[in-house]
């Protein structure tokens, strides 16, 4: 159900996982709070900072764009105020990114929603202190209007506009980011989409675990893994 | 709030020379004015939700507070006048008795509070403190030179950089510096603190650290799930001190015992074993030396 993903792959980071979609696959390690430099120093919160690195080559202009969009997404998450004077430091190094067949605009759309989702996780098992739970989903419109969640590269390859939306446990918006032609109404009804879908991912598991809605979100992933990753903490609260 | 000292009585470590691990709870009260909350009438079952980062902890799950002060712990935030969020995705904790809740996390870098007894490295001294590193590249934890049992200005301990010191932390603010001293302010002595000579420190997870600190129960289990220092205790002789942010400094015979020690102890944190994989562990270990 839901996206491929894996805790605490890394030793030597505070926090990490590696996360997969159909198109993409990321490394994030988080760590922090850590001593910052004097001149990125912030006086009542803590300094965001995110290196994203891309699958082969040198980064450039465009992973500094990248960055920039989650940094502020993460601005929004993180308890900042919490530790001031020091430094959270986030490395995303995607591992697959899609295929260069793709429109470059598709294709920077279609990284952001994992890299959030990969950057969420790796701050939590870091145990960083977290203002929401975030949940981003990527969405297609393909052919006559159909919007298609996730898609693969096949779906991809003729398609009208792709959007990139994220919301919290709040219901806000984070992170929104389309490119295509679509017109207002079209991004509402897909905004209405991607919040049930993000609602969705973090909905509270029913006794037998698993609450399965309608035939477009891939069930509550995030509580799921979450909720796996916390009894396995306590495990050996319960064997003694 | 302090518990009784609990001493680590494993059969052969030397006695006159023995640090000892207090368990410590790992609970302090964060917050200045502490919420006035309802009483309830709920029986003391410990509650196994798991919470996500934003949510609210639930009115029924919250214990009933005798005096009317609720104490926070780890991974919980208060937000005025009676909503409690948590701050990290864990499995909530309840103390009836203490009318204390907290979120259990496993891993994370450990954050100094006071009271907590750490293992710090000296990384340089200056006029009267000695800079200490608690955790690697934050900022340094402040140990003064006099804060020592029975030293005065003209006798003062012979610290080096990279020497090793056992030590509470006695100042922890978002705001200032982290402040660690080697004695107890109250009554002066040493209690076990000092500098930790010879052997060597391995490093563990803190949530790991904490159940090693927690001690032994009525009937002699160990509370924390973890018991490979008094197995290895009945065949070797050393000595041990458990710093709560996550270092564990061994001291044994010959190098071999010390290092065996400090990887059954990595083993146990880092491979998750219960408490028959840990005698298994140590049996077969125990054979090699």
């Amino acid at each position: 159900m839901g996206p491929d993903i894996s805790h605490h792959p890394l030793q030597g980071a505070d926090g990490s996982v590696t996360f997969s979609s159909n198109l993409c696959s990321i490394l994030a390690a988080a760590n922090g709070p850590v001593e910052v430099q004097r001149r990125d120093e912030l006086p009542e919160e803590a300094a965001v900072e995110v290196n994203i690195r891309p699958p082969s080559g040198v980064s450039g202009p465009r992973e500094r764009w990248l960055e920039s969009v989650v940094a502020a997404v993460l601005r929004s998450v993180l308890h900042l105020h919490m530790h001031p004077r020091t430094l959270v430091q986030i490395t995303l190094q995607i591992t697959k990114a899609p295929s260069s067949t793709l429109k470059g605009a598709i294709r920077d759309v279609a990284l952001l929603p994992s890299l959030i989702n990969a950057s969420f996780l790796a701050l939590l098992d870091g145990g960083l202190p977290l203002r929401s739970t975030v949940a981003a989903v990527f969405l297609a419109v393909v052919g006559m209007g159909e919007v298609r969640e996730d898609p693969s590269e096949k779906e991809l390859a003729g398609c009208k506009s792709v959007h990139g939306l994220a919301y919290n446990n709040h219901g806000d918006l984070l992170l929104s980011e389309s490119s295509g032609s679509f017109d207002l109404a079209e991004w509402e009804n897909i905004a209405d989409q991607a919040e049930e879908t993000c609602r969705a991912a973090m909905a509270p598991l029913d006794e037998d675990g698993v609450v399965m809605k309608g035939t477009m979100s891939s069930g509550p992933w995030l509580r799921q893994e979450l909720t796996d990753k916390a009894q396995a903490a306590v495990a050996w609260r319960e064997a003694t | 709030m302090r518990y009784d000292r609990d001493i680590k009585n494993a059969k052969a470590i030397d006695r006159s020379s023995s640090r000892k691990t207090r368990s410590i709870p790992d609970i302090t009260s964060r917050n200045p004015s502490p919420p006035q909350l309802h009483p309830h009438n709920t029986p003391s079952m410990e509650a196994t939700m798991v919470l996500l980062p934003g949510e609210n902890v639930p009115t029924d799950h919250l214990p009933k507070p005798k005096k009317g002060k609720l104490t926070l712990g780890p991974g919980l935030q208060h937000t005025p006048p009676s909503t409690i969020s948590a701050t990290t995705a864990g499995s909530l904790q309840v103390d009836h008795r203490k009318a204390a809740l907290w979120l259990e996390h496993a891993g994370g870098r450990y954050q100094p509070s006071v009271g907590d007894l750490v293992i710090a490295q000296v990384h340089h001294s200056s006029v009267d403190t000695f800079s200490c590193a608690l955790t690697p590249h934050t900022s340094f934890a402040i140990l003064g030179q006099l804060a020592f049992e029975g030293v005065s200005k003209k006798t003062r301990p012979q610290l080096k950089a990279g020497d090793v010191v056992y030590a509470r932390v006695s100042k922890a603010s978002k705001w200032e510096d982290v402040e660690i001293e080697c004695f107890n302010s109250a009554t002066g002595k040493a209690e076990g603190m000092g500098q930790l000579k010879g052997g060597m420190v391995f490093d563990v997870r803190p949530a790991f650290a904490r159940r090693l600190m927690m001690g032994t129960d009525k009937e002699g289990v160990s509370k924390g799930g973890v018991v490979v220092l008094e197995e290895v205790g009945g065949k070797v002789k050393f000595e041990v001190a458990v710093g709560r942010n996550g270092k564990v400094w061994v001291d044994s015979g010959s190098v071999r015992e010390t290092v065996m020690i400090g990887q059954l102890l990595r083993g146990a944190d880092e491979g998750g074993w219960d408490v028959e994989g840990q005698r298994k562990a140590v049996k077969k270990a125990l054979r090699d030396v």
